[in-house]
């Protein structure tokens, strides 16, 4: 037992400290070395970041050396394979132009105005600098997909632009050193991208997955059911304010995805074709004024508060009307009300005009009788009163409402 | 004309490791992240683990130390990371190398295999909790599986060569 651990020990010791055959350094020296750096790696200094640019800058261009046989025999393969394809190309081609040119039109109508209305919020922005870069390595690295071009701090390259492959989105620079610097992919896992699902215009976060797909997150499938059109465009947010808004990446196939859960969106760019890639930053426009186009600004904006000011008064007096149109209204309807009112209080008064006279006649009548009842027989013409009068006649009337006394005129 | 041709045999036999480790970390073709979605593995694991079980000076210490470095660089990860675990992976060959009195292909693969995961494991743990990597641990595994199995053939190929090229000088 004891001398079995002894030979473990001896043998780890053999293994850490022994130094073979024309080597200089045993292993537990180099490891320490090896943790030294990782340690140093996780401090800013000065002279630690420029040996390790200086470090990394040579490493890049060996790595392009290295690369060229491989580069060059890959070359004419694609290009051999290309000749066989130029005929389906060809055609492609000519159909995806005929296309094309009959959108072109319309798309440029859209751009200006959205341009119009993107300087309306605010949102417009405008490449401040733009340089295009050689890609020297597209090392396939497990843990992250990024690209090294040809330039770097000499050449204004900064950390945090973006890279386009023509007007695609393919990364943003993570890394830069003086005449390199390193683009994270958008196809990488650790790459994240704000991005809206046009025309169905929901934002989503993206991340990479593999080299030619990403994948959006937050985001159900089921969301992006769109009825009239099978396919749906991924373009950059702008939220956040690390990409430009507007910035096409890929595209969705609903097809493949109404089953799943992910969402995968397509890439339009091929990331392992890449040779050349522009890379720019952007500011918001700035809109620069001199003398003169401050006078005319001035004069404008006088302009403008009279036209302002006329507006409000305009305004005003348009509420005016308003208001007294309906104070018009209301009075004519009031006005129709009462003409309704004296009509009807007329037939009223009428008809007791009539009552009043009908209760006179009935008045006079009973007022008659009973005088009839009275005096009647002092006027009624009988035989032996043949001076007096007949029943019914005016006379015999007037003689009982004299209560008989004869007036003979 | 014997004597060069001798000279060139022994140049390749002695140096043919580091060209291809080096060929291996600088050139843009990466075994570990092929066009195949299921297929990868690490080749310099392989290279540098074979190299220092069958030979008492293994690649050279300092050339697999800068090849760690090259690559750290080349594939954007912390530097140093690399060369700490292709110096780790030398260790466990020394130490398989001195504990064996017979060598045996199957002994040497499985303890292979425990040494690719433990050292697959510092690099994630260290990449996680030090630089907030986010890591496709499935796309890892298949790695590690295929570096495991394919260092079986390339065990044999290696071996083939060495025979062809130097078979008098080993």
């Amino acid at each position: 037992m004891e001398s079995s651990r002894d030979d473990f020990i001896i043998a780890v010791r053999s293994a850490f400290l022994k130094k073979g055959y024309q080597q200089k350094f045993s292993l537990f020296s180099l490891i320490l070395f090896s943790i030294f750096i990782l340690t140093l790696g996780n401090f800013n200094f000065k002279i630690i970041e420029f040996n390790r640019t200086v470090i990394k800058e040579i490493i890049y261009y060996s790595s392009f050396i290295v690369s060229v046989p491989e580069n060059i025999v890959e070359k004419y393969f694609n290009k051999t394979s290309n000749h066989f394809r130029y005929y389906d190309d060809y055609e492609r081609v000519k159909n995806d132009l005929q296309k094309l040119k009959n959108k072109d039109l319309s798309k440029k109508i859209i751009t200006f105005e959205n341009i119009e209305l993107k300087k309306l919020i605010d949102d417009y922005f405008v490449e401040d600098s733009q340089a295009y870069a050689k890609v020297l390595i597209d090392k396939k690295s497990p843990f992250l997909r990024s690209i090294i071009i040809n330039k770097g701090s000499k050449n204004g390259v900064k950390t945090g632009m973006i890279v386009y492959d023509d007007i695609y989105l393919i990364g943003r620079i993570v890394e830069v050193n003086f005449l390199s610097s390193r683009v994270l992919l958008i196809s990488d896992i650790n790459s994240k991208v704000p991005v809206t699902i046009q025309p169905l215009n929901i934002e989503a976060i993206m991340s990479g997955i593999e080299k030619k797909q990403g994948q959006l997150e937050y985001i159900q499938g089921d969301k992006l059911i769109n009825k009239d059109k099978e396919e749906l465009i991924v373009v950059t947010s702008g939220s956040g304010g690390v990409f430009k808004s507007g910035i096409p990446i890929g595209k969705i196939s609903l097809t493949k995805n109404l089953n799943n859960n992910k969402v995968i969106v397509e890439f339009y760019r091929d990331f392992s074709q890449l040779k050349y890639v522009k890379i720019s930053s952007h500011t918001k426009e700035n809109i620069n004024i001199d003398q003169s186009n401050k006078k005319n600004f001035r004069e404008n904006s006088d302009q403008m508060l009279k036209l302002n000011e006329q507006v409000s008064n305009i305004n005003v007096l348009k509420k005016q009307k308003v208001i007294n149109e309906e104070i018009r209204v209301k009075l004519e309807l009031e006005n129709k009300r009462l003409k309704n009112n004296l009509i009807t209080t007329e037939k009223e008064l009428i008809e007791k005009d009539k009552q009043i006279k009908k209760d006179i006649l009935k008045t006079k009548n009973i007022e008659f009788l009973e005088l009839n009842l009275l005096h009647g027989h002092k006027c009624r013409k009988s035989f032996f009163k043949s001076s007096l009068y007949k029943v019914g006649t005016d006379e015999y009337r007037a003689c009982v409402l004299n209560k008989g006394s004869i007036n003979r005129n | 004309m014997v004597s060069v041709n001798i000279t060139i045999k022994s140049f390749l036999a002695r140096n043919t490791p580091v060209i291809l480790l080096f060929t291996s970390i600088l050139n843009e073709i990466d075994f570990n992240n092929t066009e195949l979605k299921y297929f990868s593995f690490n080749f310099s694991y392989i290279l540098i683990f074979y190299y220092n079980v069958k030979r008492e000076n293994g690649i050279g210490y300092t050339f697999i130390f800068i090849a760690g470095l090259f690559n750290d660089v080349v594939n954007g990860l912390p530097m140093g990371l690399s060369s700490l675990c292709y110096l780790l992976l030398c260790v466990a060959a020394s130490y398989l190398r001195n504990i064996t009195l017979r060598p045996s292909l199957i002994k040497d693969w499985i303890f292979f295999l425990i040494t690719i995961f433990i050292l697959n494991f510092i690099t994630f743990t260290y990449l996680i909790l030090f630089f907030n990597y986010e890591i496709n641990y499935f796309d890892q595994l298949i790695n590690i599986l295929f570096t495991f199995l394919l260092y079986f053939i390339f065990s044999y190929i290696f071996g083939v060569y060495d025979n062809i090229i130097s078979g008098k000088f080993y």
